[in-house]
């Protein structure tokens, strides 16, 4: 087994905009499509990819444990990982949840995914919101990086900024998930498009991710919502971002705000008047 | 003479014998890397081929570690540095442990009085977007080829030219020069200001999709197209 595999980083700068949820749901479709996926939580102290997964009372070795300088406490690195139930291809490795950010540092992180690739084809690293330590550990041992951001322009400003510094520690052309977007909102003006955004990050598009309940309920139920027999269109907008990261050439979902049928038709009339 | 003590950023200046890179002598030095990645990072186009550099620190300390982070960074550039400039002994030490010749005769640091009107530096290029959370300082005209995002800040003692969409804060004339301008391909900042005038973006913005100017006339800051602002004059 020599994979040599690629580190991905997924960051946001700005906290619930949905940076768990996308690497839950990729790692997943990956998985799904005969990868082998180790998701990475980076986010100590705040873990929650565990948790997406449920995969949270199977936690027993954190990060922490294999990266332990006292030999007898330490785990091996394999020990920690948590392999899916459903999904053999996929692997967690936690984060520790009872310490903070400067609990690792970049180096260590580095050599963790290094090590990683080795048997996985992909790591994902789930990045913690802001631009502190915690996100220079996640982006320390990263070669490709993806920027979650949903149509806010605060969420847009907050991408912008750690682009920038994504760009200036040497992890160029990240790309881009615009998360959230809600397609009758941008037809009424009153949200930001994909090409607002798109215009302002001037970084490539990897894919757009419409609003969805599901991820509620699918986020509850620790299953990720690509896992759906009848995918809803979020999911479907999941499942082909990961077609995209193998290489893939998917079209981008149209996402246009469903026909009213005739009661929204009637309905409408009556608002005109 | 430009020295380490009068820089408030990273910069580089090209001279016969090779580039002179200027650390600031009072900024963190994470943050130094950074600038000094930007710089590089803007200017990449613009040095083929690589060459010398002489790195002037002035009182700034650096160990052996930061002046092999510095070398690395120039190095994945094909530039090599060459000599160090100091007047702290320490780092010319570290300098010469890492095998650099070191030149500690620098003149005296001057104290730079900030009333007295300087000769503008040579105009800052920067090929690059200006995105959120970065400022540019310079002693000069600042021009970005990019854009500069909501966020990013411009700030230029002398003109400021986006050949881009201006979506940040830009401040011309810093030390006071009411004759600076400010231009953009796409003029929709957050904020303007020209020496001691600020003005806000107007509210309903139609931007008209041409370059724009922004000038001081009579106490305040007006906004012009290029083309009419050229024909005034």
């Amino acid at each position: 087994m020599s994979t040599s595999g690629k580190v991905i980083v997924i960051t946001s700068g700005k906290g619930g905009v949905g940076k768990t949820t996308t690497s839950a749901n990729l790692g997943m479709a990956l998985a799904s499509m005969g990868k082998k996926v180790v998701l990475v939580d980076a986010d100590f102290g705040l873990r929650n990819l565990d948790l997406l997964l449920g995969l949270e009372n199977r936690v027993v070795y954190t990060i922490l444990d294999a990266l332990s300088e006292n030999e007898s406490d330490r785990c091996r690195l394999d020990q920690a990982l948590i392999k899916d139930k459903r999904q053999p291809n996929l692997a967690l490795l936690p984060a520790a949840q009872t310490r903070d950010k400067s609990a690792i540092t970049p180096e260590q992180m580095k050599s963790v995914t290094a090590e990683l690739t080795e048997s996985y084809d992909f790591v994902l690293v789930d990045c913690p919101a802001g631009i502190e330590q915690g996100f220079k550990n996640a982006i320390a041992g990263a070669s490709e990086a993806i920027v979650v951001t949903t149509p806010e322009v605060s969420a847009v400003r907050d991408a912008d900024r750690v682009i920038g510094l994504m760009e200036a520690s040497g992890l160029k052309h990240p790309r881009l998930i615009l998360n959230r977007l809600r397609p009758h909102m941008v037809e009424e003006n009153n949200m930001m498009s994909v090409e607002d955004v798109l215009d302002i990050l001037a970084i490539k598009l990897l894919g757009v991710v419409p609003e969805d309940e599901q991820v509620i309920i699918t986020t509850n139920k620790g299953e990720p919502m690509v896992l759906s027999a009848t995918p809803t269109q979020a999911a479907q907008a999941f499942l082909n971002i990961a077609r995209r990261m193998l290489g893939e050439d998917v079209p981008f979902l149209s996402l246009q705000v469903p026909d009213p049928g005739f009661m929204g038709k009637l309905k409408a009339l009556f608002r005109r008047r | 003479m430009l020295t380490a003590s009068s820089v408030h950023q990273v910069i580089f200046k090209g001279s016969p014998e090779g580039l002179r890179l200027y650390l600031p002598e009072d900024t963190a030095f994470d943050e130094v890397l950074l600038q000094l990645q930007q710089r590089i990072d803007a200017g990449e186009r613009l040095w083929s081929g690589g060459g010398k550099v002489f790195l002037e620190c002035g009182q700034r300390l650096l160990d052996g570690a930061q002046i092999q982070a510095v070398q690395q960074l120039l190095q994945s550039h094909q530039l090599r540095l060459t000599q160090v400039g100091t007047t702290r002994h320490q780092t010319a030490v570290a300098a010469a442990v890492a095998g650099l010749s070191v030149d500690r005769d620098l003149e005296e640091i001057q104290p730079i009085q900030a009333s007295s009107i300087t000769v503008a530096e040579d105009p800052l290029y920067l090929q690059q977007t200006i995105r959120s959370g970065v400022q540019i300082v310079h002693n000069g005209t600042i021009v970005v080829l990019g854009d500069v995002n909501p966020g990013g800040e411009l700030l230029a003692q002398g003109d400021i030219l986006v050949w881009g969409s201006l979506r940040g804060t830009a401040h011309a004339g810093t030390k006071g020069n009411e004759k600076a301008l400010i231009m953009a391909l796409n003029l929709a900042p957050m904020q303007l200001r020209i020496a001691k005038y600020v003005a806000r973006a107007p509210e309903d913005n139609p931007a008209p999709g041409q370059a724009e100017v922004a000038y001081i006339s009579e106490g305040t800051i007006r906004i012009a197209l290029l083309s009419e602002y050229g024909r005034r004059r």
